[in-house]
């Protein structure tokens, strides 16, 4: 499979799939006008990554100093998508980055973790982002 | 929660206001409010020399504001990052689209301002004209950036005498308001 | 009106209105207003956490009068899309940040709506977590463009309940407003 790469906007993402090392990461800003057209290719690469049957462990970078609700919808279908794969005995792991000070940040990414029974949720203070 | 959100809004309608920025007023902030200004009125089937004229006037003086405004915060290590504060309202009444503007301003500088505005005042098109080319000859003077012509220029465009007020606040500042009809 | 300008900024700063933009906002313009209110704030030192949530509740505000203002012009690009109009104002007043939109919403949906928010405004703030964790997982990412959350994120950043005011303009139209504090 192709990298995934998509550049930053001030309200969008960057977009960074690594196919060969098996890392994702989405850092930025989230908060697009229109969030489903926005992740929808985001979402269509890392179905077909998933579709990969093999035990590579599996890392995703998320590393976002704002999101707005709809952009949470996508997250909890993303974490969904991963968790879900998780089951299958693929080895995942979700690093959530959030400003030390950012409480707010925090609270989201305990919900994450709480929402998903098998994936390894990390919760990573970082002092900037 | 009260309806003086709502009464602000039938303010504004009132007064055939449509768009309004009371705060920081920033160069990005100023040229998306164009972009929409100019969508309207096309909407609106303003002629193309009236959504030109408009525009400019836009631009014109909210970047007074910008530069002039005494009203701004600005850090001591990062002096290149300022944000200057002021009102600008575009709309339209009477058949005329119009653009007030208004920010502080020292009263040192009244006197000044004054001057230059009352003797564009009654200018006509060609003596504006002309006033503009000679002033732009003269040696630029290093505190105006532009202001000088400026004003001229928005006398140009308007198609009123330029309406303008000096509302004294204290014994420092006074709130200088300036209206452009076009 | 060149005379009332400064009535009218006496009159926000009275309530410590240090943003207020009325009129249609585009994606793009929205983005520019969040942007000058990160850098006022970053300026006047305040600490990041309370930057971001204001910030926050600016654009989630602000959304919610983009995807469902009754009051619109046609966009640019795309006539069958709409730009939408509404009023949003920040402010600071006894040590709180307050977020205010208003717009006009129809008549007949103002029942549901405030059925929604009465409910919101009861919650604690453990229940309005639970309720959008609840309805994360229902809405369809696919239909709206808002995902339906905009109303419980309010709820849920704001640090006091969401208060919220409908004034009937006539039959068909009626004026909402909504505000956070910080």
């Amino acid at each position: 499979m192709k990298n995934l790469v998509i550049e930053p906007t001030k309200y969008t993402p960057g977009i960074n799939f690594l196919f060969d090392e098996r890392v994702l990461e989405i850092s930025g800003e989230s908060y697009p006008e229109n969030t489903a057209e926005f992740y929808s290719p985001v979402l269509k690469w890392i179905t077909e990554f998933l579709k990969i049957n093999e035990s590579k462990t599996i890392t995703v970078n998320i590393v976002i100093q704002y999101f707005n609700s709809s952009s949470s919808k996508i997250f909890m279908d993303l974490f969904d998508l991963l968790n879900d794969k998780s089951h299958e005995g693929l080895n995942i792991i979700v690093n959530w980055n959030y400003l030390e000070e950012d409480d707010n940040m925090l609270e989201y990414g305990e919900e994450f973790q709480e929402d998903v029974d098998n994936l390894k949720f990390n919760l990573v203070p970082r002092k900037s982002i | 929660m009260d309806d003086s959100l709502f009464r602000l809004k039938q303010s504004y309608d009132e007064k055939g206001i449509f768009f309004s920025l009371s705060g920081p007023i920033s160069q990005d902030l100023i040229v998306e409010i164009g972009d929409i200004l100019k969508h309207k009125m096309k909407l609106e089937e303003a002629s193309n020399s009236t959504i030109l004229k408009v525009f400019s006037l836009l631009i014109e003086q909210s970047q007074n504001i910008i530069h002039y405004s005494v009203e701004k915060i600005q850090t001591q290590e990062k002096l290149n990052k300022e944000l200057h504060f002021g009102i600008i309202t575009v709309g339209f009444d009477g058949g005329h689209y119009y653009v007030i503007a208004g920010n502080l301003i020292d009263n040192k500088d009244i006197h000044r301002l004054d001057e230059k505005l009352n003797k564009i005042a009654d200018m006509d098109n060609d003596q504006l004209k002309a006033y503009y080319k000679s002033e732009r000859k003269k040696e630029s003077d290093q505190q105006s950036k532009g202001a000088g012509l400026g004003f001229i220029e928005i006398a140009r465009k308007a198609c009123q005498p330029l309406e303008y007020n000096f509302e004294k606040i204290d014994s420092d500042h006074s709130y200088f308001t300036l209206k452009t009809v076009i | 009106m060149t005379k009332s300008l400064y009535t009218f900024k006496e009159n926000l700063a009275k309530k410590g209105v240090f943003l207020c933009f009325s009129g249609p906002i585009s994606h793009d313009l929205m983005v520019e207003m969040g942007d000058v209110l990160k850098l006022k704030m970053q300026l006047q030192e305040e600490n990041i956490s309370t930057i971001l949530k204001v910030f926050s509740l600016l654009i989630e505000q602000t959304q919610n009068i983009m995807f469902y203002s009754a009051e619109t012009i046609p966009e640019p690009e795309n006539a069958n899309n709409k730009l939408h109009l509404g009023i949003i104002t920040v402010s600071y007043f006894n040590n709180s940040y307050f977020v205010q939109g208003g717009n006009k919403v129809k008549t007949s949906d103002v029942s549901r709506l405030e059925e929604k928010l009465s409910k919101l405004q009861k919650m604690s703030k453990e229940e309005i977590k639970e309720y959008y964790r609840a309805q994360r997982r229902l809405t369809s990412p696919k239909t709206s463009k808002g995902a339906g959350l905009g109303f419980i994120e309010v709820a849920r950043k704001s640090s006091k309940p969401i208060e919220y005011h409908f004034k009937k303009i006539d039959d068909q139209f009626s004026f909402f407003s909504l505000k956070s504090t910080i």
